[in-house]
């Protein structure tokens, strides 16, 4: 059985660190610091997981999950939207272009890790 | 006003026509009963003339004395019945000639004929009934009757000249009253329309508009135009709809002036706890995990510099906001203190190019020293501001180009980026706290406060900040302060 592939997107390198750090299950981890280089990345590896921030250099991580949502090759995809704007509306408009979930900044480590654990069901 | 006046005017111009049409039918009246008393006159004296004639005849005749007092009665009634008729034609110089004429013939009937011949008959009964007696009496009674006659003649025919022109007159005066009523009935008419068209429709008109104002369209307005009265009336009008125009307008805008401050709040509270989340993100989660797991001396050293500088980014981040807060009361404390520009320039550099791999940093300074007189800290973090604000918003890395240039007494600091830009619309408004344009959207982190700060301290240092950007093709940011005077010695190097 592969190792599940998680694809960390945030311009905060202390943040990827965290989130890597945090999932201590054996996974393949991918990283991107702004929203091109996360679609360069979703389509060459096809990640299982998918944690994107909102907020980069160069282009919303909601662009970044339409362009996971168009393309048939990645329907598995989970996509985990996590954001420092944690109002309703920015909620919402995750919830809207398909995301899987949503966790907001500052998030708990073990929390994040449950959440990861969950949307890859069974198959670990 | 005038309308009514000249209406006024012509109606009663109508009725002096028709009294002088009425007073011309009135003597055309009278002359007629003249003619018809002149008619009566003539023929009682042709009657009195003929019981003259028959008495006296009948009484040579017949020798009866009843006939003689006929005569006399006749007689007497001769003087007032020509008088009458002289009275009645007096004033016609014809007929009146002919009335003196017929008074003399009468006079001589009597006196040269009447009374000699009864005095003959009292002496020869004969002589008196002679041919020749009858034929003198004849004679004379004829030429009287022929007078008499064409005295009626000619008084006939006046009357019936009259009596044609009383005709006339009348009707004249019934066609001029006619047209009359027919002309004021159309002036009538004519002012009932000038009342409606002058009166009755601007009121109308007003009437018409203060609905429209009271249905909420203040942009109405009213031709000022008509009688004074009304020019006034809608002069009144439209400066009131003006007034209530522009306090709708200045309200509204009022308005929008609060919607945007609304707007700017959410943006505030939306922006603030997005800058503070990330670096809590970061300490709340490294500090949980130090506490719930083991790690390894060097991660665990490593972890806990992670939380100090996200802390201390933290702090930097409410001393910015409080920044503002300070700038904005007037409260941001100066150091007067001698800076030389030069060497900050090269260490901030230095400090950012650490933090970005992407970008090649190079600074140029065509001076041995940018001497100014100010606080140190406060303009490194104007430079610092542009230094973070060039890497940030040229995502694809690239050159930044800082220069330090002596311009007379101004000192100039300049950094241009190979970055995104700014839109046209957003520039003008650049400076402004909280205003970040599309940076949002565009996945650019930040307060918008840096550059409104940074305006304030250059301001501060009496010195001027600007920029130069065209969309796609990058940005420079600059500032100038005034260069500190040469005697000043340079004896401290900032920070």
């Amino acid at each position: 059985m592969r190792t599940a592939t998680i694809l960390i997107c945030d311009d905060e390198p202390s943040l990827r660190e965290l989130m890597r750090i945090s999932l201590r299950q054996d996974y393949t981890f991918a990283e991107a610091a702004d929203a091109a280089e996360a679609i360069e990345l979703v389509d060459a590896v096809h990640p299982d997981v998918v944690l994107l921030d909102v907020m980069m250099p160069g282009g919303s991580g909601l662009t970044v999950l339409e362009h996971v949502r168009k393309n048939p090759a990645l329907k598995d995809t989970r996509v985990v939207v996590i954001s420092a704007f944690a109002a309703d509306r920015d909620h919402l408009a995750a919830h809207d272009a398909g995301a899987n979930s949503f966790l907001k900044k500052p998030f708990d480590p073990e929390e994040l890790e449950s959440l990861v654990e969950q949307l890859l069901g069974p198959r670990n | 006003m005038v309308g009514s006046a000249g209406l006024a005017v012509i109606v009663a111009g109508t009725f002096a026509v028709l009294l002088v049409a009425m007073s011309d039918l009135r003597s055309s009246n009278n002359a007629q009963a003249r003619s018809k008393d002149v008619s009566t006159a003539t023929l009682e004296l042709e009657r009195v003339v003929n019981e003259l004639d028959v008495s006296l005849r009948s009484f040579v005749v017949s020798g009866n004395r009843h006939f003689l007092a006929d005569w006399q009665k006749a007689r007497a009634a001769l003087p007032p019945a020509v008088a009458r008729l002289e009275q009645h034609v007096a004033a016609q110089p014809e007929e009146k000639s002919r009335a003196i004429r017929l008074a003399m013939m009468t006079h001589d009937y009597i006196h040269d004929y009447g009374v000699p011949l009864i005095a003959i008959y009292q002496l020869r009964h004969e002589a008196a009934r002679s041919p020749v007696a009858t034929k003198e009496g004849l004679f004379r009674i004829d030429a009287i009757h022929k007078q008499l006659g064409t005295l009626l003649a000619g008084e006939n025919n006046l009357a019936s000249a009259r009596a044609a022109s009383a005709k006339r007159e009348a009707t004249r005066a019934v066609g001029i009253g006619v047209a009359e009523l027919v002309i004021t009935a159309a002036l009538l008419v004519l002012f009932s329309v000038f009342l409606a068209h002058g009166v009755v429709r601007p009121v109308r008109m007003v009437a018409a508009g203060a609905s429209r104002v009271a249905a909420g369209d203040l942009s109405t307005r009213l031709p000022e135009q008509g009688s004074p009265e009304l020019q006034e009336l809608t002069e009144a009008f439209n400066a009131m709809a003006l007034s209530l125009e522009q306090g709708q307008k200045a309200l509204e805008a009022q308005n929008e002036q609060l919607r945007q401050s609304e707007r700017l709040k959410t943006e505030l509270v939306s922006i603030v706890s997005h800058e503070l989340r990330t670096p809590l993100a970061s300490i709340l989660g490294y500090s949980s995990l130090l506490l719930k797991r083991a790690f390894g001396k060097d991660d665990t050293r490593r972890y806990l510099e992670t939380i100090h500088t996200q802390g201390r980014r933290l702090a930097s981040l409410v001393e910015e906001f409080l920044d503002v807060e300070r700038v904005e009361a007037g409260r941001i404390e100066l150091k007067e203190e001698l800076v030389d520009l030069r060497p900050l320039l090269e260490e901030e550099a230095e400090l950012i190019s650490n933090e970005a791999p992407r970008h090649r940093v190079h600074v140029s300074v065509d001076a041995d020293s940018l001497l100014i007189r100010g606080d140190g800290d406060r303009i490194a973090q104007v430079y610092s501001n542009l230094l973070t604000n060039a890497v940030k918003y040229s995502p694809d890395g690239g050159v930044i180009e800082v220069t330090g240039t002596v311009d007379g007494l101004v000192g100039r600091v300049q950094v241009r980026d190979e970055g995104v830009g700014i839109a046209d619309e957003h520039q003008p408004r650049i400076f402004t706290k909280f205003f970040r344009g599309e940076a949002r959207e565009s996945g650019f982190a930040g307060t918008g406060l840096g550059l409104a700060v940074s305006r304030e301290i250059v301001e501060a240092h009496g010195g001027r900040i600007g920029f130069r950007s065209v969309p796609g093709a990058g940005s420079a940011f600059w500032f100038e302060l005034p260069l500190a005077p040469t005697e000043d010695a340079p004896v401290s190097t900032p920070r």
